[in-house]
């Protein structure tokens, strides 16, 4: 009887998740659905200034991502409704449906591309910079070789640390647990979206005196894209029109400004490059 | 002698119990007394700190409900005279309590969709709702065997004994059967509720709005070392507050049933 | 190379029925998976007998009728069943490990690693719960039995060694076991700490692919084979012990 129970138990447990996982597939045209409802949903990650945080008093989300949302939603004309995604479980999110589009610190990758769709504009463009101590003699990523990086579960700086640098990653739940694990010795350097890791080492310089970004390059940087699901055409043209017109209205830069984010060179081209288009 | 030692022992432990009830919270008021900014930082945060944990309640009685509801009746099939009914419920029992409850909030999480058609109309379906579902299903599996072992340690003697005093069936379920029943579960089964009530920290790792996701929000606003510290010192003290009364009470009633 | 092709009849098969085992054919991720699973018994063979010498340790103190030995093992066993274990875990990890960094003077004197941290908590957590039961099992054991050892001339370590010791083994051995699988279950915390087990490495897996409902029916049958394993052999060791005529 008991090596038969977990065959059954298999096709069993097979059978319902068959029937559970074919009801998740069925996608629509995700414009239709945004014009049908009057709302988009965007993931937006709260890995904190600049990009996405809680304020304690309003116990609203601010900062640069949600920004961006609030302005496509005023493009397309529709109402803003933000579910807050982390690394791990952004990915299901976008394809289960649970968001139409994702705004989350996800920079184009070819492996990304495979799997997911993306607006071809990108609104902004980052590269992973790794925070350590001042005294570590660390000096360019090549030095990371049989080094503990720190990363956020799902990101994307995993594969090239580990393949191309040699490094040993250990991936937390979110960024402030990976910062905090560098503080407690448990990695040689935390590796992050700059803009982040760089206006905290800026806001704390009293808790963070003892570390800086180590190398002046930054790791693969690429576009910050926003992510749909795959094959879904006309959503991604709507939002391309409206990341073009936020980019050429100078909106992006404004957004960038208040946000405080640290480079903005990236942006300033773009505007210049699409105003001059139209 | 003997009694004198035990009984000093036992007054000792108790007011030991009560002082580590008062204890924790005491820790994290002086500490944020005694820097006046770190205390101000944390009132801000404390609206939204307690709606992640009313989100933790409302997790923990929910799965409780549903996984009582569905375990009581999994414990009363595993009795059935039909193997077609007792195999399937007895291998529903032997995943389940043996599953990780990690895993399966991962699996309720990934694996139901965000929304379901009723009646053409779309419902949603929250992740918090998965969550229950994630840990209900652990429960409902506990306390199949809790049930099952309930009713299997009745004697069939008495029975029989209410049989002879001319009750009927039924009679003998409702006034006799049923209430020991009831009595020698109640302790394991508010065991479960504390170990669900612990599990529903997990759901902060799939992005649940609950009080452990609420305090890693607040430290990543913040950005203070000590902040986060005392922040996980919350955490600790809230469901040490919840979950302490709980255990103290099954020890209570574990004690009473057994000298009875 | 056979086991190549295995696997890949095994992935072309589960794709049939809708399954997706694609990346057990690529290197680096098929590496990752399998090192989860060694990672995961490699814990579970460490934390069991942790759990128990630290159990045993805690029930002697509870047990011990000192005050400075029983309340700070006591006010441990409380704290430590009355909170998440994943809460502790980051506690411990994020913040007592810091503290430590500081007391050696640095984090680079720092030995402690994340795994170091899942086998404390999750080690201690479980030495706690044994505790628990040995001392409902010791308390058990007839003070006439306890009489008899003193006047035959047995110190109080010596009755805790030869006669009260064995017997509440006996008496608590299906909650220990209970604890055991328990243990099983809770090493899967240590994914939120980048401890390499199995469900951290799925979560590496499935965040790059979207596979999740493939790798949880592995992982759930995993788990449950290991646990009837923990169960059966504890029911062994059960009947292996069981004194004729005593208690059971």
């Amino acid at each position: 009887m008991l090596s038969k129970a977990p065959l059954r138990a298999l096709v069993g447990l097979a059978l319902s998740i068959c029937a559970l996982s074919a009801t998740t597939a069925s996608a629509d045209a995700t414009l239709d659905r945004i014009k049908a409802r009057g709302t988009l949903t965007v993931g937006v990650i709260l890995s904190g200034a600049p990009f996405g945080f809680i304020d304690p008093k309003t116990q609203e989300q601010k900062g640069f991502n949600l920004d961006i949302a609030k302005g496509l939603a005023d493009d397309l004309g529709v109402k803003l409704e933000t579910v807050t995604v982390t690394p791990p479980n952004r990915v299901q999110f976008l394809q289960q449906g649970k968001v139409d589009i994702l705004i989350a610190n996800m920079q184009y990758t070819e492996e990304r591309a495979k799997v997911l769709g993306y607006v071809p504009t990108p609104y902004d463009r980052a590269g992973g910079a790794a925070v350590g101590r001042k005294d570590s003699g660390l000096k360019d990523w090549a030095d990371l070789k049989g080094k503990t990086a720190c990363v956020s579960q799902g990101s994307n700086y995993t594969q090239p640390l580990i393949e191309q640098y040699g490094a040993e990653v250990k991936a937390l739940p979110s960024q402030p647990e990976s910062l905090l694990a560098l503080q407690g010795g448990n990695c040689d350097v935390a590796v992050h979206v700059g803009a982040t890791v760089g206006l905290l080492l800026q806001d704390r310089p009293e808790e963070w005196k003892n570390y800086a970004i180590l190398f002046p390059t930054e790791l693969i940087p690429s576009d910050s894209v926003i992510w749909l699901r795959k094959g879904e055409a006309d959503t991604t043209a709507a939002l391309d029109a409206s990341v073009k017109k936020l980019h050429s209205s100078g909106k992006l830069l404004e957004f960038a400004k208040t946000n405080r984010l640290l480079k903005t060179e990236f942006l300033q081209q773009e505007q210049k490059a699409l105003s001059a288009a139209q | 002698m003997m009694g004198a030692v035990l009984a000093k022992r036992g007054r000792s432990s108790h007011i030991l119990r009560n002082g580590g009830f008062v204890a924790l919270p005491l820790i994290s008021l002086i500490w944020s007394l005694a820097d006046p900014t770190l205390g101000r930082e944390l009132l801000e945060w404390v609206p939204y700190l307690a709606s992640g944990f009313m989100m933790n309640i409302l997790i923990a009685l929910s799965a409780m409900t549903l996984g009582t509801l569905v375990g009581v009746l999994f414990g009363i099939l595993a009795l059935a005279p039909f193997k077609l009914v007792r195999y399937p419920v007895a291998v529903y029992v032997q995943i389940f309590r043996n599953a990780p409850h990690l895993v399966l909030i991962f699996a309720t999480t990934y694996i139901f969709p965000f929304e379901i058609m009723i009646f053409g109309t779309y419902l949603p379906f929250p992740d918090w709702v998965k969550a229950v579902i994630g840990l209900a299903i652990p429960a409902s599996a506990y306390v199949a065997e809790i049930t099952r072992g309930a009713i299997l340690s009745i004697p069939t003697t008495q029975w029989e004994a209410a049989k002879g005093l001319g009750f009927s069936r039924n009679e003998a379920l409702r006034w006799i059967i049923l209430p020991q029943c009831l009595r020698r579960s109640l302790p394991p089964w508010m065991n479960v509720l504390a170990s669900i009530t612990m599990g529903t920290a997990l759901a902060s790792l799939v992005g649940v709005h609950e009080l452990l996701h609420a305090a890693t929000d607040a430290s990543t606003a913040v950005r203070r070392l000590d902040f986060t510290v005392i922040a996980y010192l919350v955490v600790m003290t809230a469901f040490f507050t919840l979950c302490y009364p709980i255990s103290h009470l099954t020890r209570r009633l574990e004690g009473r049933f057994n000298a009875v | 190379m056979p086991d190549f092709d295995v696997i890949d009849l095994f992935v072309s098969l589960t794709s049939r029925i809708g399954l997706n085992y694609e990346f057990l054919a690529t290197g680096y991720e098929a590496q990752i998976w399998r090192d989860g699973f060694a990672t995961t018994l490699y814990l579970i063979l460490l934390l069991i007998p942790v759990s128990l010498v630290f159990g045993l340790f805690f029930a002697a103190c509870l047990t011990s009728g000192r005050l400075w030995l029983s309340t700070p093992v006591r006010a441990f066993v409380e704290l430590t069943r009355n909170t998440p274990t994943l809460v502790q875990l980051m506690f411990s990890f994020l913040v007592l490990n810091t503290f430590v960094s500081s007391l050696v003077g640095g984090t680079q004197n720092n030995p402690l690693s994340a795994f170091f941290w899942v086998v404390a908590v999750v080690g201690l957590h479980i030495a706690a719960l044994h505790a628990e039961a040995l001392r409902a099992g010791i308390e058990a054991v007839p003070a006439a039995t306890v009489e008899a050892a003193r006047a035959i001339g047995f110190s109080q370590l010596q009755v805790l060694r030869y006669v009260e010791v064995p017997l509440a083994l006996r008496a608590s051995l299906p909650a220990i076991v209970n604890n055991l699988i328990n243990l099983v279950k809770l090493t899967t915390v240590g994914n939120a700490i980048a401890v390499s087990e199995i469900t951290y490495a799925s979560i590496m897996v499935w965040t790059q692919r979207d596979n999740v409902v493939s790798l949880m029916i592995v992982i759930l049958l995993f788990f449950s084979l290991v646990n009837l394993i923990v169960a059966r052999a504890g029911l062994w060791v059960e009947r292996k012990l069981a004194v004729p005529g005593y208690g059971l």
